[in-house]
């Protein structure tokens, strides 16, 4: 992707100045690309204005909730423009040192004629004379690097450098088009990424290198298939934040108050045997032994047992995650698994019933009884209430996701744009699933009842529900910190199978085992981050920039399909985490206007007329989609212009205080951004 | 008071038990009285009341339930708090409080039951007790009140059946006894005739307020004209016009014949590259053309200029009748079907929001404005907009392109003086389009709504360049439907200005009426309506602080009055220095077709053959990269863009791009629940969280400030210090153009907002309590004040002795 464009630019310089790194990949990736895309345009800089408007937006609207971050990149154009960049500086002069750097360096250290690079990173292959096809501002000749982990185009023909960077982690597939318009002899090639875009490229056929040139992309953007390993385990770039140590799960269970007397932190799993798609500890009801749960287990399907995830803290209602029973057609029983579920309804003293959230489709489900799968018999349940959420399945998100890229890449028909959303039923599957969450939170929450979460497997449609529900129920998920703990315990170490789900360096793009479920579930955050704009330590930046990294293999966050996979590939030892890159730069991806409404639970609008396409993500390649302002930016400086007061205010408070005796009056605290209005819910 | 069973309700004749039901009067007092709980304006009267209710409150109120007393009135259905602190007696006489919905406003009214819904009309009986009563609005809000099990039965019954019966639906009777109700009593008359007007915002009503706007815009060349003054060259237009200087008001007399209703082109505003936008009627095409009119008109077409574009505007936009049908679907789908509760499914409402074809329409009026705008940017020349009727597109286009390029016009006041200036005085027939008195079904179409839409699309692409609010918008939105102000009750200047002369010939009087109590004064005389921009008569102050940003833009340094202009303008296309080429431009594109001016093509003989001439293919191609230059700016902006204040706002027109005003049309969307929670959006933007931070920290400075008030020294520093904090603010954050605060044209808006709310407060601690107060009610705060030219009350509240507590409290 073009961002890094920007972070490659920025990456050389990375390891030594701390400071400008942040761009690199968040704030580079999402936005950058646009105006290297298409913009021909100058960068403008214009980053007073920017700033004058930021106050816009401070009063203004809930745009500002939404703004794509990009905007922010557009600092990093790459504009040689001297004369804006000193005028860039002026203006920053005042501004928490680091801004300006930023800027700077950025302009600094990338120079036009080279590729930026990672640590790590090295140049495969460069062919000159390369077009792209721009479906928005035409075609543009200019030279094509292909590195072991990027594709990297760079076009001086036009006044402003034009670039484009796309990370081969984000390449679905690799076709080869007919390109008659551009000239006899010509051979086109098309790359399908999986982040909503496909760039074309145009070449002489009589040079050698064409060929050369797809060979080596083909061979670096399918490692996996052609016995290569993942960029991920050469990336050397070291950060000061280790992101591997963000969760752990005891330290996350305790948290939550566990083990306590009903609950304990079951150790049978420790060496994978008892699941090997679960991770190593999960928590199981203390009275309920080893060998009962190694017996049950071949009851659930993929020995996906039924465990923990979240406890409430007062009522101690918990959502329990599993996978389907194995039923069969023959209403299959199993003593262990029901005494099981018992205890769970048991565990908790406010209610003698237990709700069992199937997320599948009633007929679906019924129909996975012939596979030996199925649901829940109510008869053999007594205390068990059942109900099906009617979720589609991975294939139908798919289809729905590629659909969309239709709809809006390249080119937007703006007559019919509406009806066409409404086909790809995008949105209708996100509000199913926002709507099942927001049933489960208030099954929790208001009849403080424990409930079950379950689909086929337990790993696609249970692990969106699961988060999603604790993320409405647990302030704690919608903190920086908190998020990535969500993703790493209920996606990554749960075993959601990132690898198929995404099909990192596989060649194969049609396995029908890809499925952006992963995408659909951060999409939902989007739009209760949307609705609730102040509720979030995060802003839509670290979103994007997490979907970014699910394809890139830059990081070894979201590698492999299971926690057992990950400790045989050593990853943490062996690449970097995401985390790391977020959390030594955590202002570029918090929400400045962040209130902890501490133990309120947020329940979003599930309602069409209530959510919007996440036009900041799945348009953003679109530069006809240009932010208007970089929010992101501006709020920084607003916070920055606070805290400014504040300091003189304590001063002056000193001052007057030692000048002449107080009354009280004057030290009442200043309680800084915690006195908001509490969010109206039903806690 | 119940007849019938318990469950059943005969209804009654409402006017012989009028008296009867009345709960009570208010007291003869100019301030009104507090009745009930209820602060009644003068004259007003209580008809119903019913305690413990609920009332649901929008996402925008901040979701959940308000418990309080429902009140209904002769002209509003009003909402009491429980714990709403007590009205302040001196206060002014407020039409609507904050929960308050105007009779004239509701369309419907609902009344939910156990287990059925019922569409309540004035002549129907309800078999059962309602719980919940739903109000749907004309300007697509819902309101919601819950019955608790504690209401009285017979208080939710008659509540619901006086409502039903006292709501008008519009028509020439209903409104005026409606009218009667808010503004007739003879205090209330007494005072709106004692209203101040507003000051700050240009009324375009006498000469000088066009003076002031050539002088404004730097327009030179051009006059003000007297001729229609008594409405005799057209009775549509405005007293005053601005036409070219070099035409004299004899000659201009004879141009009237030529146009549609006498719609001369008129200057309309000066873009500061020298271009001047003009709008005008269709021609008159059976006319014949005298050699002398000839020279005129192509006088008053060019102005000084050497080129003229004519914008037409009778087609590709869509048409009133057009709009009439988009927002009647789009009402429908807002609103659901009420009688049976019916509402478009969610997986069909992007589709079925995409046939109302409303947003297009929207999308059609920008792009047109967009077109103009860019055109202006070329300089020399004049740009008119042309429509048949010169009093529907040409008002939302010209009005839209002067909001995309002048800075000025995204105030309040500059924003309210462009209506003036291009609906109300222009004469955009709003009588006959909003249809109040329902006997103009066919001209009826909501324009000047869709023009709204446009400006919020653009506000919500560029929210940081407007000065005035979605709440400003969406308050007008609102009003523009209450059949109150003398703004919107005329379909032209003339009308408006016969009503105010002869008031009592205009109006027949209505037999009812005698029999609205009205105070002491029976008879029946039209009220004095004052316009609508009477923002104080309206509503509360805490609501009008919401119409600005806290932040006041940076003024922008008023355009060089000559010289020097257009010194980087692209002068290539007019070079080819034949004067008076003319060009149409439609469909995005230019052309010359030879009847584009009557009197230039073949047939009318008199036009001199000297300036016959094929159309300079290269004036063309010059005005195109214009146009052009636009659609490429949507790509890139360029340096300029965002460093000159006057370059054009173009807003983004791709389909996701323009978008649902939801929290216009969509506030009533009650269904759209996840399931029967309260919902829980955040009722604050988030930005005013760190808005009242910010406040409070410099009224803690200001506190500092003044609490040593003997130790001169102390304070002079704070100042200083304040005055570095500007410095940083400048910058540090770019809050406020250096300009503005040395700009001297302007006083009170040029100086740093920043200074303006410190330094007054210093001074000046009488005027603080009423932001302590607000403070305290956690309404609204600003971040720097607003400028101090708002804030000064029209009634300067005396200090009490509560302030100082208050003060105290808050701290």
């Amino acid at each position: 992707m073009e961002k890094q464009q920007s972070s490659g630019s920025d990456s050389p310089a990375l390891p030594p100045v701390l400071p400008r790194k942040p761009r690199t990949i968040g704030g580079g990736n999402s936005a950058s690309r646009q105006d290297s895309v298409d913009s021909i345009d100058s960068p403008t800089g214009s980053h007073v204005e920017w700033c004058k408007q930021l106050i816009a937006a401070t009063i203004s609207s809930q745009i500002s909730g939404t703004l794509p971050p990009e905007a922010v990149t557009r600092e990093c154009k790459f504009q040689d423009s001297g004369e804006e960049h000193g005028y860039q500086c002026d203006s920053d002069s005042e501004l928490p040192s680091r801004t300006p750097q930023v800027f700077g360096g950025v302009r600094r250290q990338a120079p036009m004629d080279e590729v930026p690079l990672f640590p790590g990173e090295t140049i495969k292959t460069t062919v000159k004379d390369v077009m792209y096809i721009c479906p928005f501002t035409g075609a543009v000749t200019g030279t094509l690097t292909v590195t072991d982990y990027k594709l990297y185009f760079i076009s001086l023909e036009r006044d402003t450098p034009f670039v484009l960077d796309v990370n081969l982690g984000a390449i679905s597939r690799l076709e080869t088009i007919s390109v008659q318009s551009h000239g006899e002899n010509t051979n086109g090639m098309e790359i399908v990424c999986k982040d909503m875009r496909s760039p074309r490229f145009a070449h002489k056929k009589e040079e050698q290198s064409k060929l050369e040139i797809l060979d080596t992309l083909t061979k670096h953007a399918f490692p996996l298939s052609n016995d290569l390993p993942l960029f991920a385990f050469q990336y050397k770039e070291e950060f000061p934040e280790d992101g591997w140590k963000v969760y752990d799960p005891v330290a996350e269970y305790k948290r939550m108050g566990l083990p306590n007397e009903s609950w304990t932190i079951n150790k049978s799993n420790i060496n994978y045997e008892v699941c090997n798609t679960y991770p190593a500890l999960f928590v199981t009801p203390t009275s309920i032994k080893d060998d009962e749960i190694k017996r049950m287990a071949s009851f659930r399907a993929k020995h996906r047992i039924p465990v923990l995830s979240w406890i409430h803290p007062e009522t101690q209602a918990t959502i329990v995650r599993c996978s389907q029973p194995m039923v069969g057609p023959t209403d299959h029983r199993c003593k262990e698994d029901e005494h099981y579920l018992q205890t769970i309804v048991d565990a908790n003293a406010q209610s003698h019933k237990l709700t069992i959230f199937d997320a599948r489709q009633y007929t679906v489900a019924d129909n996975h009884k012939a596979k030996d799968g199925g649901y829940e018999n109510e008869n053999f349940y007594p205390n068990m209430e059942l109900n099906f959420l009617e979720m589609p399945n991975i294939h139908v998100m798919r289809e729905s996701l590629r659909k969309l890229k239709e709809v809006v890449y390249p080119t937007i028909d703006e007559l019919h744009w509406h009806s066409a959303i409404d086909a790809t039923h995008w949105l209708e599957y996100i509000r199913l699933l926002l709507a099942g969450a927001a049933r489960i939170a208030d099954k929790v929450e208001s009849s403080k009842c424990s409930v079950v979460v379950h689909c086929s497997d337990g790993w696609d449609r249970t692990a969106q529900l699961t988060s999603l529900s604790m993320l409405m129920l647990d302030s704690y998920y919608r903190t920086l910190r908190g998020f990535q703990v969500l993703l790493e315990k209920e996606w990554i170490s749960f075993g959601h199978k990132f690898a198929a789900r995404v099909g990192h360096g596989d060649e194969n793009h049609s396995n029908s085992e890809r499925s952006p479920l992963f995408v659909q579930f951060i999409d939902c955050v989007w739009q209760m981050m949307r609705q609730f704009p102040t509720a979030f330590e995060f802003n839509e930046l670290f979103l994007i920039t997490i979907l970014d990294h699910l394809y890139s293999c830059l990081f070894g966050t979201f590698l492999y399909n299971s926690e057992q996979e990950r400790v045989e590939k050593k990853v943490n030892s062996k690449t970097v985490s995401l985390w790391s890159y977020v959390n030594s730069l955590p202002e570029d991806f918090s929400n400045p206007f962040y209130v902890d409404y501490e133990n309120h639970v947020l329940y979003p609008l599930a309602s069409i007329r209530h959510l919007e396409l996440w036009v900041g993500y799945y348009v953003r390649w679109n530069p006809r989609m240009r932010p208007q302002m970089p929010v992101h930016q501006n709020l920084k400086e607003l916070l920055y212009l606070r805290a400014e007061l504040q300091r003189k205010v304590e001063e002056l408070q000193k001052e007057v205080s030692s000048s002449r005796s107080i009354s009280s009056s004057s030290e009442h605290a200043y309680s800084p951004s915690h006195g908001g209005t509490p969010l109206h819910t039903s806690v | 008071m119940l007849t019938g069973s318990k469950t059943t309700f005969k209804v009654r004749q409402m006017v012989p038990d009028m008296k009867e039901r009345m709960l009570s009067h208010s007291s003869v007092n100019a301030r009104g009285r507090d009745v009930l709980g209820l602060c009644c304006l003068p004259g007003e009267c209580v008809l119903q009341r019913a305690v413990l209710v609920r009332k649901k409150l929008s996402a925008n109120e901040g979701g959940g339930w308000l418990s309080g007393t429902l009140f209904c009135t002769h002209f509003r259905v009003a909402f009491v708090p429980q714990n709403s602190r007590k009205p302040d007696e001196n206060t002014d006489p407020v039409l609507l409080g904050d929960h308050d919905v105007a009779l004239a406003s509701i369309d419907k009214v609902v009344a939910v039951g156990p287990s059925r819904s019922k569409l309540v009309t004035p002549n129907c009986t309800l078999k059962f007790t309602p719980e919940e009563l739903v109000l749907y609005c004309r300007d697509l809000r819902v309101l919601c009140f819950l019955f608790d099990r504690l209401t009285p039965d017979t208080q939710a019954v008659e509540i619901t059946y006086t409502i039903a019966k006292t709501y008008q639906p519009l028509k020439p009777g209903t409104i005026l006894s409606f009218q009667n109700a808010a503004l007739g009593s003879i205090e209330m008359k007494q005072f709106l005739s004692n209203r101040r007007r507003d000051l700050d915002m240009n009324w375009f009503e006498c000469s000088s307020d066009w003076e002031q706007e050539l002088e404004r815009t730097g327009a030179t060349g051009w006059r003000v004209c007297s001729v229609n003054d008594r409405f005799e060259m057209s009775t549509s237009l405005p007293r005053f016009n601005v036409v070219p200087q070099r035409v004299l008001d004899t000659e201009l007399k004879k141009t009237f014949a030529h146009f549609n209703e006498g719609r001369i082109p008129r200057w309309c505003w000066r873009h500061p590259c020298g271009s001047d936008l003009l709008r005008m009627a269709s021609f008159q095409n059976n006319i014949y053309h005298e050699k002398d009119d000839i020279r005129n008109l192509e006088l008053v077409l060019f102005g000084g200029q050497q080129l003229c574009v004519i914008v037409d505007l009778g087609e590709e936009v869509p048409s009133p009748a057009d709009i009439q049908l988009a927002h009647t679907r789009l009402q429908t789908l807002c609103l659901g079907d009420i009688s049976s509760s019916v509402s478009v499914p969610d997986d069909k409402w992007l589709s079925t929001l995409e046939t109302t074809r409303w947003l297009d329409y929207t999308r059609c009026c920008l792009r047109k404005a967009t077109e103009v705008a860019c055109l202006l940017r070329g300089g020399h020349m004049t740009v008119v907009l042309q429509e048949p009727e010169d009093r529907d597109m040409n008002c939302v286009v010209c009005s839209l392109v002067q909001v995309m390029c002048d800075p000025h016009c995204r105030t309040v006041a500059g924003f309210q003086g462009l209506l003036q200036k291009e609906w109300i005085t222009a004469g955009h027939k709003f009588l006959s389009r909003i249809n109040y008195n329902r006997d103009s079904d066919k001209e009826e179409a909501p324009v000047f709504l869709l023009f709204l839409d446009c400006v919020w699309q653009l506000w919500v692409q560029y929210p940081a360049r407007f000065q005035l609010t979605e709440d400003y918008l969406l308050t007008l939105h609102d009003s523009v439907h209450l059949p109150l102000f003398s703004s919107c009750l005329a379909n032209c200047q003339r009308d408006r200005c016969r009503r105010s002369q002869h008031l009592p010939q205009s109006y027949t009087p209505v037999n009812g009426l005698r029999e609205l109590p009205m105070g002491p004064s029976e008879e029946p005389v039209d009220p004095p309506f004052p316009p609508v921009w009477d923002w104080a008569l309206q509503y509360s102050s805490q609501r009008r602080a919401r119409f600005t940003q806290p932040v006041s833009q940076p003024v922008c340094a008023p355009p060089v009055l000559n010289g020097n202009l257009n010194t980087n303008v692209d002068r290539s296309w007019h070079n080819d220095g034949l004067p008076g080429s003319v060009f149409l431009l439609s469909r995005s594109s230019f052309s010359c077709p030879s009847n584009l001016l009557p009197w230039r093509s073949g047939n009318s003989g008199s036009y001199w053959k000297s300036h016959r001439r094929a159309p300079s293919s290269e004036g063309l191609s010059g005005l195109e990269r214009l146009i052009r230059a636009y659609s490429l700016s949507e790509t890139s902006d360029s340096t300029t863009t965002l460093h000159d204040p006057y370059e054009p706002l173009l807003p983004l027109l791709l389909g996701p791009c323009v978008r649902v005003w939801r929290g216009c049309y969509l506030r009533g969307a009650l269904h759209a629940q996840a399931f029967s929670h309260p919902m829980s959006s955040c009722n604050q933007h988030p930005l005013e969280q760190l808005a009242r931070e910010v406040q409070q920290l410099r009224d803690k400075l200001a506190q500092a400030s003044d609490r040593p008030p003997e130790n001169q020294s102390k304070r002079q520093e704070l100042r200083r210090l304040e005055s570095n904090l500007n410095q940083n603010a400048n910058n540090g954050t770019f809050l406020f153009s250096s300009s503005s605060r040395t700009s001297q044209q302007q006083p009170l808006a040029g100086r740093g907002p920043a200074q303006s709310s410190i330094l007054p407060r210093a001074q000046r601690t009488a005027s603080d309590p009423p932001r302590a107060a607000q403070r305290n009610n956690g309404k609204h705060t600003f971040l720097f004040g607003h400028q101090e030219s708002q804030s000064v009350p029209r009634y300067m509240p005396t200090p009490s002795a509560k302030f100082p507590k208050h003060k105290g409290n808050s701290h």
